[in-house]
């Protein structure tokens, strides 16, 4: 793996203008975290002195901070603080009236950029250790970008048994954890659930404004070996890099459309139209980012790091596009339960209230005569009869009954009808409520 | 300046990493002392007027027993003061003593009366920052089975909340006030040894086989943050990023990864979500409302809700678990029940981590792994016994005084033994019947809150040689500050992550 990580740094850093963090960088080739620090720090030096700024580091400081003048607080930044000085936070001290407790020890570990890399050691009273964090081609305007690196990491890692990361990376081992193979195996990495579309979509919005910014490096094609083998930065809004996860994103969508269709086959006919009117829409922003994509992946010019804020731009975007749809999707579902019941069942359901209608079996007959077209009989059946009794409630009962019978249809017609009509009274039963209910709404 | 292996700012060829011991096993036995009945054995149907019942039958003894050492020799203009058993008895003028559940009078406090009396509202009360009320109306009442009392004094003034029992030593007015020249609490209970639990499980063991020795290494390291409060959007990314770096030693060089390696544990003590409720608060709902353009939507809605955060929260677990074994108390902003005690957080919202976790048929048991306990949870870990709250016991109770610091709200709830002496006043809470879990039955060893201001340390005393580290955790969202606690000495050292941010271009 000699010189693979300047390949990587220079396809990565210079060449995508992407940010590469140590923890990316050990990801993809599979070393030590430590030994990633160094490449960083080598190709660093390297780059720099073959022309200077081209790369841009930033630096993990670990210490002990200087107290600051006023001798009961030791100096802190809450990282959202821009500026060094003067951070509200004495978080770390105890009380001044406890002169006699040793303050404990208290350590910082700064993330800060090389501009600002002098001005934050001389807050320091002593550093026990020094490395670069991240690489980037120029300088970064807000460092929360970096964490969009740890982000496809965690996608990008996710097939890996996490128990053996020590192992390639020198995280700290730890022998007593165990992991439940589970039977359900949950999606890969929530990561990726978040990252992806995240990066896919480059809202049509935020065009105006990409036009304005100066576009990062993506000159794809002769770096793209390097990067189609594994990609573990983020993608920058590069054209190929867009088209991939496009090409994935309209696939989702179908893919709830789908269901949305079968759906709506098993339920009511007549709501499809509505339903594939509803979904067809969809795509069509995914369509229009992929034309948009294209004429962005040809302007390159010297390498910046806009292109991460409209990423987070575009994350928040589609945040709400995701809700929007989500919410699109429950509103429709809500409208979409009521014509379960088919409308014939609705109707019958209507009348006939059920304490009053006994279903009538035919059981057995007996002495059936025949005269003159008409047939007359006494036959068994099985009644179901409802009573209320004394104190109020309602009595099922089965009752084998005779009855008299004449009838001018031939015999072998009679138990076809029963049975059908007995069926559609179970089924009536059963959906009998919602169906009520339903047509309650629809009609009001 | 940089301490030689501690400089990895050098190129090739590179230096391998000195060798990394493994983490060593953290001893963990959580007791379950905050764990509610399952499933239909979980009533509210209950009064609390039981509660505040077992609270005083349980504690009197412990403070009778403290107030006859102080007063028994007290006399005053030649009249020795004498215990009265109920409030009611206590005569005009006779120097006497008694005991009772104080409560009191204020005129800010939300009051159960007033939310039904004035149904009509047409908006609630805003959130209150304290319940003194300006014009110094407050009462203060002491209050036992017979009736109550009310009591003045000087000695009284910023010390006691509702819900705490003490012992008054006075003498009634001519207005009917009982005028309290000094108090007595019940002070820190027991302390269990250390290793008290395991020696006696190991003992019970033993008597089966042969008599076992422990073994025991020294011990590690206890890392406690709170207040992560997760949004899921990108602005905290960063910060939770380096912790977990650091956690799991990737961060920084050898010197501080092995020292990252000596950490055995991590508590996560409440507030790990940021707002987790699907239900707006009422500011929410209004903006929201809106937002939409008067399209109302009322109650919770599946379309509303954002799995981001919990997404977030499962993959940073994750992330650290293979490593670190993670102990995970609710806090108020978690999506766990609102009435104390909390109960864990639903493994449903850890599709990740709870790989890492007890299957459920076996989470009794303790394990290396995640354990999401309850809050306030109670547990032995190395041997000491620990007791830790999500902070809400401790802002509930700095509502009701003036100019007290978190760590003496945390020294007085153990004096009184009591974990959260408020509810069920101002702070909600489960109707408990039989037995209140709230009242402090073994001193802890170390007695932290989560999602405090700032952080703090204190060590205090116990009548019977106790002593106990208390300890304020701040919120790692505003402080980015992480609390260690070594477990062998129970130093305690903090680690703060920063970020610097590029200055703003004018």
């Amino acid at each position: 793996m000699a010189d693979t990580y300047k390949e990587y740094l220079a396809a990565n850093v210079i060449a995508d203008g992407k940010p590469v963090t140590y923890r990316v960088l050990s990801r993809a080739l599979k070393v030590n975290v430590n030994i990633a620090k160094q490449m960083l720090y080598d190709f660093h030096q390297k780059q720099n002195a073959k022309k200077t700024n081209t790369v841009h580091a930033t630096y993990i400081l670990t210490g002990k901070k200087r107290a600051p003048e006023k001798a009961n607080g030791i100096h802190t930044h809450d990282g959202e603080d821009s500026f060094m000085h003067s951070s509200p936070y004495m978080n770390s001290m105890p009380e001044p009236e406890e002169p006699t407790e040793e303050p404990p020890t208290h350590t910082s570990i700064v993330l800060v950029r090389e501009e600002e890399l002098e001005k934050t050691k001389s807050e320091f009273e002593s550093i026990t250790s020094m490395h670069i964090y991240s690489l980037e081609p120029g300088p970064l305007e807000n460092l929360n970008l970096l964490s969009i690196c740890n982000q496809d990491i965690l996608k990008d890692c996710a097939g890996e048994e996490p128990l053996d990361r020590w192992k390639t990376y020198g995280s700290i081992h730890n022998p007593y954890i165990k992991r439940r193979t589970a039977k359900f195996a949950p999606a890969p990495a929530p990561g990726a659930s978040k990252t992806a579309p995240k990066a896919a979509s480059k809202p049509p919005v935020t065009a105006a404004a990409k036009e304005e910014q100066a576009k990062p490096a993506s000159r794809r094609g002769s770096m793209s070996e390097d990067n189609s083998s594994r990609q573990p930065t983020p993608q920058p809004s590069s054209s190929s890099g867009t088209l991939k996860k496009s090409g994935s994103k309209p696939n989702l969508k179908r893919d709830t459309s789908d269901i949305f269709k079968s759906f709506a086959k098993a339920k009511a006919k007549p709501k499809e139209a509505a339903k594939s009117k509803e979904s067809t829409p969809a795509p069509i922003p995914d369509e229009r980012m992929q034309g948009m994509s294209e004429d962005e992946g040809d302007d390159d010019e010297g390498p910046q790091i806009k292109f991460d804020a409209e990423k987070q731009a575009a994350a928040r975007k589609l945040r709400a596009e995701k809700e929007e749809a989500l919410r699109k999707m429950m509103e429709d579902d809500d409208d979409e339960d009521m014509p379960d019941a088919p409308p014939a069942e609705e109707k019958e359901s209507q009348d006939s209230p059920i304490d009053e209608v006994p279903s009538a079996a035919p059981a057995e007959t007996a002495s059936v005569t025949v005269q003159g077209g008409r047939r007359r009989g006494r036959r068994q059946v099985t009644k179901k009869k409802t009573v209320k009794d004394e104190e109020g409630y309602l009595v099922t009962k089965e009752e084998v009954v005779w009855e008299s019978f004449s009838e001018d249809e031939p015999e072998t017609k009679r138990p076809k009808q029963l049975p059908a009509k007995s069926t559609a009274k179970g089924k009536k039963g059963g959906k009998q409520s919602q169906g009520n209910i339903a047509n309650f709404f629809k009609k009001s | 300046m940089t301490s030689p292996d501690g400089n990895l700012l050098q190129g090739a060829p590179f230096q391998d990493s000195p060798y990394l011991p493994s983490r060593n096993a953290s001893s963990y036995n959580p007791l379950h002392t905050f764990d509610l009945p399952k499933g239909t054995e979980k009533h509210y149907g209950q009064q609390y007027a039981d509660m505040y019942f077992l609270r005083l039958a349980q504690l009197k003894e412990a403070i009778k027993r403290q107030a006859e050492e102080a007063w028994k020799d007290f006399e005053l203009a030649g009249e020795k003061a004498t215990m009265v058993d109920r409030v009611l008895d206590v005569r005009q003028g006779d120097l006497c003593w008694i005991i009772g559940t104080v409560y009191m009078e204020m005129a800010l406090k939300p009051n159960v009366l007033d939310d039904i009396a004035k149904e009509h509202w047409i908006a609630a009360p805003p959130v209150r920052q304290t319940y003194m009320s300006s014009s110094g109306q407050d009462e203060m009442m002491l209050e036992d089975e017979s009736g109550r009392l009310r009591i003045t004094g000087e000695s009284l003034n910023s010390h006691y909340v509702t819900g705490c029992v003490l012992a008054a030593l006075g003498t009634e007015q001519a207005d009917g006030c009982f005028q309290v020249i000094a108090t007595q609490y019940a002070d820190l209970p027991r302390q269990p040894q250390r290793w008290e639990r395991d020696d006696s499980a190991l003992a019970v063991l033993g008597k089966k086989n042969k008599p076992v020795t422990p073994k025991r290494g020294s011990a590690g390291k206890l890392a406690i943050v709170s207040g992560l409060e997760i949004t899921g959007t990108d602005d905290d990314d960063l910060a939770l990023d380096l912790l977990v770096q650091f956690l799991t030693g990737e961060l920084g060089a050898h010197p501080e990864q092995s020292r990252s390696g000596k950490i055995t544990r991590l508590i996560i003590a409440g507030n790990s979500l940021s707002s987790s409720s699907p239900i707006l608060s009422r500011e929410d709902f209004v903006n929201s409302k809106r937002d939409k353009g008067g399209k109302q939507q009322f109650g919770y809605h599946t379309s509303s809700y954002n799995a981001s955060p919990a997404e977030r929260l499962d993959a940073l677990l994750t992330d650290i678990l293979p490593s670190l074994p993670i102990t995970l108390i609710p806090g108020a902003s978690d999506p766990a029940n609102v009435a104390l005690p909390q109960q864990a957080l639903h493994p449903a919202l850890f599709p990740q981590s709870r790989q890492y976790a007890n299957p459920p048929v076996k989470s009794n048991e303790s394990r290396e792994g995640l354990d999401s306990v309850t809050n306030p949870w109670e547990g032995d870990i190395d041997g000491w016994r620990l007791l830790g709250t999500g902070g809400q016991t401790v802002d509930d109770l700095l509502k009701y005084v003036d100019e007290v610091e978190e760590m003496d709200v945390l020294e007085m709830m153990l004096r009184w033994r009591s974990i959260a002496p408020t509810a069920p006043d101002t702070l909600w809470c489960y109707p408990f019947q039989d037995d209140d879990p709230l009242i402090l039955r073994d001193c802890p060893h170390i007695y932290f809150a989560g999602n405090q201001s700032k952080f703090e340390r204190r060590v205090i005393q116990g009548p019977a040689d106790q002593k106990v580290l208390l300890l304020s955790i701040p919120k790692f969202r505003e402080t980015k500050t992480l609390v260690v606690v070594d477990m062998e000495t129970l130093e305690v050292e903090t680690v703060e992550i920063g970020v610097v941010q590029p200055p703003t271009p004018e």
